[in-house]
């Protein structure tokens, strides 16, 4: 019961870093580029799981994702499917608790580019794609990288949220972190503590090598 | 032919600060933007560029409009085709020269990019920074790229706002001969922004001076600096002898006015003014001899005796205040001071020629 738990749980992180990744960064360059009224609301809603206990937000995500809920209603007539206990749930869990961090960063590290290159890069008539892209990416790089590695992170740990909306169902939704769980529940000490240093040498491990990777040949 | 017609109020601390109210055109050449700091002159190259929007009025390049308030018009940024240099520069500082060269190539294939961005880097002679990073480049260096870049995108119009100001001054004159050649080959019209009078009239086909938010005087950079048509201009163009009198007496036969300076009197050429008109008389220092000697068999009509009060030395140019009753600026190489032997509280005699003298409206 150890390597699917490990295996399921790597899974689980990866695809829910690469959604948080892409939504985190979009919803970021939006929020650090764009002025509309409801954009500190909107920021307020994205930031509100890294406050909520994650059972609350695994709730919410039941009320609305579940087979009577806001929005699951719908999906279950049309498809006869429920996200519920799922290992689909465990990645929605993840990505919802991870997102905040994700935005957070993204924000961040593209409000610190100076404008004057992105204003450049018009005058020589690129578009605002392009220019995201080729100039103000790059250069907000580390922040994002740094992002990336705290929503993986994250996800990896996440436990309250995948409980509610997945459930610990071995080999489905049981991720190490509620692997872990059962085991110390149930007296499993050794499992427990086998466990929990797989886990903490993989989380070592990513950290580890993304500063690696993510030292930069050149600082500017 | 770019044609501007705008106004604009610029705001410093929620408040409105100046409002330009500006209206110029300028040619396939160099037109300079001239004015103090603060005066809004990278707010009129910003509101070219697209980069801030005038309140009202009208730009146009030839038959494109850039921005027309009644009609509407704003032209994004991207598709008005401008170079512009920023004072610091700005080189997207993760790309190597020949990168941030190529990035402004607006070409379709890779090897026609290439091509372009070796033709500019040759252009420009700096071939042998192609692989190097900004950080790594002089000011100087960095100048010329951002100048290379700009050019890259084939721009309408090239745009500098005090491109020279971070270069260190024995680079600077190389580098102003660099933007005046390639301007004269690429025949791209330049607007290049400037608070520095030498810069201006070296580099200037044109001059625009800016003052209180509009354009105060304008043509050619040396007849302006020489001939300010206003105090106001004298003291923007920095005319260092700004004299306050009164008119005194008119010899119109002789050509000469002459003017009561409350401590010392100055011939000028003749203008027809009732006596006791208060007027301003400008100066430049560098159109005063200094004399050890009291000279009489001499052209200039004023000699004036007076006291060295002081020397002022700076990295440019060094300047004599001479008191006459009121105080002269005089502009002197270090030689001339050496030879004469000046040193404060010595005595000696200004001969200044009354067409040096004019008088400012």
């Amino acid at each position: 019961m150890i390597w699917p738990a490990l295996k399921l749980s790597l899974l689980v992180a990866s695809i829910a870093t690469l959604i948080v990744s892409v939504i985190g960064i979009a919803l970021g360059f939006i929020l650090a580029k764009r002025d509309f009224h409801t954009k500190e609301l909107i920021d307020s809603i994205f930031t509100l799981p890294l406050i909520l206990p994650p059972t609350v937000t695994g709730y919410y995500l039941i009320l609305l994702l579940g087979r009577r809920g806001l929005i699951g209603q719908y999906i279950y007539e049309l498809t006869g499917w429920t996200v519920t206990f799922t290992c689909q749930a465990a990645v929605i869990a993840a990505s919802v608790v991870a997102l905040p961090l994700m935005v957070k960063s993204a924000r961040a590290a593209i409000e610190s580019v100076d404008p004057k290159y992105e204003i450049v890069s018009y005058t020589l008539g690129k578009s605002e794609l392009q220019t995201f892209l080729r100039i103000t990416l790059p250069l907000a790089r580390r922040g994002i990288l740094a992002g990336i590695i705290l929503s993986f992170a994250r996800a990896l740990g996440e436990f309250g949220a995948t409980l509610v909306l997945a459930g610990n169902i071995p080999g489905k939704t049981q991720t190490m972190p509620l692997a872990i769980y059962e085991a110390v529940i149930s007296g499993e000490d050794v499992r427990a503590q086998i466990l929990a240093l797989i886990l903490t040498g993989v989380s070592v491990a990513v950290i580890y090598i993304t500063n690696k990777l993510s030292r930069p040949k050149i600082n500017i | 032919m770019l044609s501007v017609k705008t106004k604009k109020g610029i705001k410093s601390n929620g408040r409105i600060a100046i409002v330009l109210d500006i209206e110029f055109n300028a040619h396939k050449e160099i037109t300079v933007l001239f004015g103090p700091s603060g005066s809004g002159k990278t707010t009129i190259l910003y509101m070219i560029a697209g980069i801030v929007t005038p309140d009202e009025g009208k730009i146009s390049l030839g038959k494109q409009i850039y921005f027309d308030s009644t009609n509407r018009i704003n032209l994004p940024l991207q598709n008005r085709r401008v170079g512009f240099v920023f004072q610091d520069y700005s080189l997207f500082p993760h790309l190597t020269v020949e990168q941030n060269i190529s990035y402004g190539v607006n070409v379709n294939t890779d090897r026609a990019k290439c091509r372009k961005a070796r033709e500019i880097l040759s252009l420009f002679r700096i071939e042998h920074l192609a692989g190097q990073y900004p950080r790594e480049l002089s000011g100087g260096e960095q100048q010329r790229v951002a100048l290379a870049r700009a050019l890259a995108s084939d721009p309408a119009i090239l745009l500098l706002d005090e491109p020279l100001s971070a270069v260190d001054i024995a680079t600077r004159s190389y580098l102003l001969e660099e933007i005046i050649s390639i301007q004269r080959r690429s025949g791209v019209p330049l607007i290049y922004v400037t608070h520095n009078s030498a810069e201006a009239v070296r580099i200037g086909d044109y001059i625009l001076i800016l003052s209180n938010g509009r354009i105060a005087q304008e043509g050619k950079p040396l007849e302006v600096f020489n001939t300010p048509q206003s105090l106001e201009v004298a003291r923007v163009v920095g005319t260092e002898n700004i004299l306050m009198g009164r008119v005194l007496e008119h010899r119109a036969s002789e050509g000469i006015t002459t003017i009561d300076l409350k401590g010392c009197q100055l011939m000028v050429p003749y203008k027809a003014l009732p006596l006791g008109t208060q007027v301003t008389v400008g100066i430049n220092s560098e159109d005063i001899i200094v004399s050890r000697e009291h000279l009489t068999q001499t052209s200039a009509r004023n000699v004036l005796e007076g006291r060295v009060k002081s020397i002022i030395r700076d990295t440019e140019k060094t300047e004599l205040v001479v008191g006459c009753g009121v105080d002269f600026k005089v502009s002197l190489t270090a030689g001339a001071i050496e030879t004469l032997g000046l040193q404060p509280g010595i005595q000696v005699y200004l001969l200044i020629k009354a067409r040096a003298c004019y008088l400012l409206s």
